[in-house]
């Protein structure tokens, strides 16, 4: 009896602190950068003249062209990229050669 | 004589009350001790008088501008959201340690207990200088120490529509281009 009061003493406090550490989230401090989220925005309940319906679009528009821009491969120059990895192997040719 | 005696008195027995309450360590300093409801009511206001003498002679600019909200609503979410919420959010770490409470400025003026705001344009004057030099021991930062007007005034657009936004809203305009 005295043995099972002991523990119940110690394990009661301890218990008491564990749940007070978890009741606190560290999630809440975290602050990471998000991107807009503009898939959940129904275009045809928005007014156009509201001033938050038009900063939101401006906000997913350039997001969307950001996107675009990184994903577009039609302003790469493939003839300068086709010299240099010319140029390239050629170096090596030479290195190669003068080993 | 005798008069400039008794003032003389009263001015040594008023020193000596303020260094005794200074200097014994009674009053409480705990955040999570709240003031008396007279001490409470003194500080508000003293608070919200100085704050409208201050803001009287203040212009506001047109705060219309779509891009306004897209400035401030970065700011908002970085600077003040941590204590003044986001919507959906009713409180946080930083809402319930501080004290006095930070304002939950997600809801309507009018649902903010203890002060007013007034008209549209003086809650802008108001909360443009409340932003601008912030209040002494309240936690309130002077964000105009590395903030210049344009970017406050946008903060201040932001804040007039911050509780007409749904979450959905709120991630959009604050979130990082």
């Amino acid at each position: 009896m005295k043995m099972l009061t002991k523990i119940a003493l110690v394990l009661l406090p301890a218990m008491t602190l564990a749940m007070t550490a978890n009741a606190h989230d560290p999630k809440l401090h975290a602050k990471k950068a998000e991107k807009a989220d503009c898939s959940k925005m129904d275009h045809s309940k928005m007014d156009m003249k509201d001033p938050v319906a038009i900063a939101m679009m401006k906000k997913c528009m350039k997001q969307a062209e950001k996107a675009k821009s990184a994903m577009d491969h039609s302003k790469m120059d493939h003839s300068k990229m086709k010299k240099n990895e010319h140029k390239t192997k050629k170096k090596k040719g030479d290195n190669e050669h003068n080993h | 004589m005798k008069s400039l005696k008794l003032l003389l008195l009263l001015a040594v027995v008023g020193l000596g009350s303020v260094a005794t309450v200074m200097y014994s360590g009674i009053v409480n300093v705990a955040a999570d001790e709240p003031h008396s409801d007279l001490v409470f009511w003194l500080l508000a206001e003293t608070r919200e008088n100085s704050i409208k003498k201050a803001a009287q002679h203040i212009a506001v600019p047109d705060l219309s501008d779509p891009e306004l909200l897209l400035t401030g609503g970065v700011d908002y979410e970085y600077m003040c959201s941590s204590c003044h919420l986001k919507p959906g959010q009713h409180e946080s770490d930083m809402s319930l340690g501080l004290y006095p409470a930070p304002p939950n400025l997600t809801t309507a003026n009018k649902g903010h207990l203890g002060h007013e705001h007034g008209d549209d344009g003086q809650a802008a004057r108001k909360n443009f200088w409340v932003i601008k030099h912030g209040i002494k021991a309240s936690g309130m930062p002077a964000w105009g120490k590395t903030h210049d007007d344009h970017r406050i005034w946008a903060m201040v657009a932001f804040l007039k529509q911050l509780p007409t936004l749904t979450p959905e809203q709120y991630q959009v305009l604050t979130a990082i281009d």
